[in-house]
């Protein structure tokens, strides 16, 4: 039973936490159809809501895969829900990392959580990658065809290659400190309710 | 393991020929004493116990007995998946559960959990119903031959192919029991099975033994509600802080008197038959028997009137239709003629309805006849709903009915946000006033519990920390939902307690409940609704 | 007429699109595939007998596509322009893709899934959580529910205008709620055989028939034209 291995019931666990991220970031894509400019900043919201069930979980698999999974599930939805398949490399790539970090830690480690965390959020980033891939080309092929660049429109001056670099060190950098709020909440309601 | 041996050969001796008396039991509880890791009590001492192949069996006792222990300790989810201090040895047919694997036991012993809800791993029900086979690795023709074995056997044909989250309690159970039938288990547990079913699904779930029984299986079940099975039992253990306390054969339980029954504090074994038979007789095929109990429960305006209080709550104009296109329309016309006639197609229509302040009012009827459409529509929930509520000459509608009323839902953990039940009352406070709230939370006996987290109390508590909120946030009328399913006799006797309670301290209380002994505790009045309509 | 495809056949279909989307048609032969690659969901939607969705998809894509071919042209100005500019780019993009998803999501059973990604090779841990996330988006659903209208009861449903509060209060009994049933759904499934050593088996047996391999064929067809005459021409 307490092998570190996972089990049936770790593979079920990751699962529910999955589907609870996917509807995080589905609620706050929602926003996204507002306005453009709030598109860009999925990196502040996702990486905090998402924190709240994202500690819960790091308290109730604690063995390696747990992230790992996560990321292949996320990549798979995000393929599956038309959102491309050019995300899933680094998907799978900041949680098998978000995972090996919280190894190191031994998932007790609350500073090796908070970190991994962060890592785990540059995930949201795949996102983008359909829009900067398309709206590089986008705008080449509108200039080419004499369209002046200003039509280029909100999202694509928000979200481009050049600005990709900041909105991955955003979502590190929230998703540490959504990792803070994120433990707050399980402490004062979970392990105070005894869950934990 | 010699033994083991042992019983394997003995068993093939007497198969053919055996009695009851001579073959080796199938389930065998040695001294076994079990504690819940970071639980201080022992909730198992030194249970021994075993069961005979081919047996009915019902554990009964208080919450918090051991009965779903004991279920635990044989399904193998003790010590496997629930962990804790456990000694002694579970022998199950021919195989001690501490060195078997959890999925080794899948082919032999089968469970029925509580909640339909939450017991179903697929989205649709043929997929449910294959699950376990699958996991085990049988081949699709096998499967696909066991699936069609059960099906028609339970008569679930019409079931299949759905998705299982548009089907009812009932339904669901149902679908449970084919999934554990279809892995042919010789030995199937019930633990509590019955505890959100209406009387209909209930009676389905008795087939579903009944047959399971004829087929020669090992069942065991854990249960409040005595009534359903006591005619097939053979034998009954009545279980009280961590050990069997008595033991009945079928014949002899069945026969208890009923104070030796309440002293037990069991549920009556015969009270809620009779019930039933008064009021579920089919659909506008009104027997005398049902008329003379009508007429003690329909609610009469008159007499609403003249009622020793004088006050009343009037409720009007509470029609309402799931369906958005028809609702606008046929809510018209039918509030315009006011005759029932008029309403076909629409949940609920309720005209008119007259309730006396300040008593406990039932809402009785068969599950999906509108109680619950009736109890959100009057807290407006469904905002569609046009219905006005009427205190004290004061007209309540639209959002106002949600500042009036207050609804404890039946699964009361949706209701409770914050992190300490004082803040849960403070937060339903227009203005926070401590001394309110230790007021309001010691007349409901939570006051030890000021500064825990709501969702570390236990199920009563939670109700009543819902209760306290209600209370504070000063709504006048209280509807419960089902508040006594799945209790035991002690805690459904307290909520009925705490029911009274709150109409002496001027609260008008609708609880809708499938519970007579509920009903005979505490309501004043009972309002008997059928499609939607009050009769 | 009901034509029915392999879930394999279907991501296959997913994949393509979501290759196409990524590259701009900017020739009308271009386009003219582009179309065509988002009609085929759509008419494989019409013969799944979903009117409403088909329908719904086909006015909002042509309704973007018409804007932007006839209405917005580089003269026209000003901010709302802009934005529809914008929003009809978006939508013109972005939008096969997400009717081929939507296709593929509502037209295929998890139990045709799993086989699929049993057939594909993919461990049993990974179809097992991805199984349980499928389970999960109508419970969360209808937890949620719930949650909100015990909201409006105590008159929460803004959190008293505190942000963090109002995520909190939908959050939390959202959390609890799905670790109570995690937890009974795990014991319930693992008591009937979950996670033992044998191989799941899988009562959908898959077959890629004719009209599946018509289907893969035409896409990967459409993707060579596609990127032969945007990239080589």
């Amino acid at each position: 039973m307490n092998s570190s291995k996972l089990q049936a019931k770790d593979f079920i666990t990751i699962g529910i936490f999955t589907a609870l991220l996917i509807v995080v970031e589905f609620l706050c894509g929602m926003l996204g159809y507002i306005h453009p400019y709030i598109v860009a900043s999925y990196v502040i919201l996702i990486p905090i809501v998402g924190s709240i069930p994202m500690m819960l979980f790091y308290t109730k698999v604690e063995k390696f895969g747990m992230i790992s999974i996560m990321s292949v599930l996320l990549a798979i939805i995000m393929f599956v829900l038309g959102m491309g398949y050019l995300g899933a490399p680094l998907i799978i790539a900041a949680g098998v990392a978000a995972d090996l970090i919280a190894r190191s830690g031994k998932y007790k480690s609350f500073k090796k959580t908070i970190l991994s965390h962060g890592v785990f959020c540059l995930w949201i980033c795949a996102n983008y990658f359909p829009v900067i891939v398309t709206a590089d080309s986008y705008r080449e092929d509108l200039i080419k065809e004499g369209y002046s660049t200003e039509y280029c429109d909100n999202l694509f001056r928000a979200i481009n290659s050049k600005t990709i670099s900041v909105l991955l060190i955003l979502c590190f950098v929230f998703g540490c400190i959504g990792a803070v709020i994120g433990k707050k909440v399980v402490k004062k309601h979970f392990e105070k309710a005894g869950i934990v | 393991m010699n033994e083991y041996s042992a019983v394997n050969e003995i068993k093939e001796q007497t198969d053919g020929s055996e009695t009851m008396e001579k073959s080796r039991p199938v389930i065998e509880i040695r001294n076994v004493s079990f504690r819940y890791k970071g639980s201080s009590e022992g909730l198992l001492s030194d249970v021994s116990l075993s069961f005979q192949e081919g047996e009915t069996v019902l554990l009964c006792g208080a919450s918090g007995c051991g009965k779903t222990t004991i279920l635990r300790l044989i399904n193998g989810l003790i010590p496997h998946y629930y962990s804790g201090e456990m000694t002694g040895d579970v022998i199950v047919d021919g195989r001690n559960i501490r060195e078997t694997e959890l999925h080794d036991l899948a082919g032999t012993v089968g469970t029925v959990f509580q909640n339909p809800r939450s017991q179903f791993f697929s989205v649709d029900t043929d997929g449910e119903i294959v699950f376990g086979p699958e996991n085990i690795g049988l081949s699709p023709k096998e499967i696909l031959r066991r699936k069609d074995l059960v099906v028609s056997e339970m008569r679930i044909g019409t079931l299949l192919d759905r998705s299982l989250f548009e089907l009812s309690g009932g339904e669901k159970q149902k679908i449970a029991c084919a999934s554990v039938s279809a892995l042919l288990p010789k030995i199937i547990l019930l633990d509590e099975p019955s505890s959100n079913l209406d009387w209909n699904a209930i009676s389905d779930l008795r087939e579903s033994i009944r047959r399971w029984k004829e087929q020669g299986k090992t069942i065991l079940i854990s249960e409040h509600r005595l009534w359903y099975v006591k005619d097939l039992i053979d034998r009954v253990l009545y279980l009280s802080d961590g050990d069997v306390k008595q033991e009945w054969n079928g014949e002899a339980f069945r026969n208890l008197s009923e104070e030796k029954v309440a002293e037990l504090k069991l549920r009556p074994i015969t009270l809620e038959e009779k019930y039933i038979r008064a009021f579920t007789d089919e659909k506008g095929a009104i027997t005398a028997s049902k008329k003379s109990e009508a007429r003690n429960c329909r609610f009469d305006t008159d007499k609403a009137e003249n009622g020793p209080s004088g006050k009343k709550v009037i409720l009007s104009e509470f029609c309402f239709s799931y369906d958005r296109k028809r609702s606008g329309g046929h809510l018209r016309k039918c509030l315009k003629n006011g005759t029932i006639g008029e309403c076909d197609g629409l949940q609920l229509c309720i005209p008119n309805l007259v309730l006396p302040e300040g008593k406990v009012i039932g809402v009785i009827g068969r599950n999906g006849t509108g109680k619950s459409t009736f109890l959100r529509c009057v807290c407006g929930l469904e905002k569609r709903c046009p219905g006005v509520i009427t205190v004290d000459g004061k007209a309540y509608k639209g959002k106002e009915r949600l500042k009036l009323t207050y609804m404890v839902m039946q699964d009361v953990n949706h209701q409770l946000f914050t992190d300490s039940v004082k803040a849960e009352v403070l937060l339903s406070m227009e203005k926070e006033d401590e001394k309110r709230c230790d007021e309001i939370l010691s007349n409901l006996g939570l006051l030890p519990y000021k500064d825990k987290h709501p969702m570390a109390l236990s199920g009563g508590q939670k109700q009543r920390v819902a209760i306290a909120s209600a209370i504070a946030a000063g709504a006048k009328i209280l509807l419960f939902d089902e508040p006594t399913s799945g209790l035991d006799y002690a805690h459904m006797k307290q909520v009925g307690q705490m029911l009274q309670n709150l109409a002496r301290t001027g609260s008008t209380v609708l609880v809708s409940t499938h519970d007579p002994e509920l009903l005979a505790l505490c309501c004043d009045e009972v309002i008997h609704i059928e499609s939607g309509r009050v009769l | 007429m009901r034509i029915t495809l392999d879930p394999r056949t279907k991501l296959f279909m997913v994949l393509i699109v979501s290759m196409v989307v990524l590259m701009p048609a900017t020739t009308p032969l271009l386009w003219g595939i582009r179309i065509c690659m988002t009609m085929i969901p759509i008419l494989l939607l019409l013969s799944e007998k979903r009117y409403a969705s088909a329908i719904r998809f086909l006015i909002f894509y042509g309704v973007a596509l018409i804007l932007t071919f006839f209405f917005l042209s580089k003269e026209s100005q000003g901010i709302l322009s802009a934005i529809l500019i914008g929003y009809c780019g978006i939508v013109v993009q972005f939008m096969p893709g997400i009717i081929t998803a939507w296709y593929c999501v509502r037209t295929t059973k998890i139990g045709e899934f799993m086989s699929a990604m049993q057939k594909m090779h993919i461990p049993d841990g990974i179809a097992i959580s991805l199984a349980v996330v499928m389970r999960f988006f109508p419970t969360i659903k209808e937890e949620y529910g719930s949650i909100r209208d015990a909201m409006k009861m105590r008159g929460i449903m803004f959190g008293g205008g505190n942000a963090l509060r109002m995520v909190e209060f939908r959050m939390i009994p959202l959390l609890f709620s799905c670790v109570n049933i995690g937890d009974e759904l795990s014991a319930a499934a693992i008591t009937r055989g979950l996670g033992g050593k044998v191989r799941r088996t899988s009562v959908v047996e898959l077959k890629l028939h004719a009209q599946d391999v018509i289907l893969m064929m035409l896409f990967t067809a459409a993707l060579l034209v596609f990127v032969f005459f945007k990239y080589f021409r």
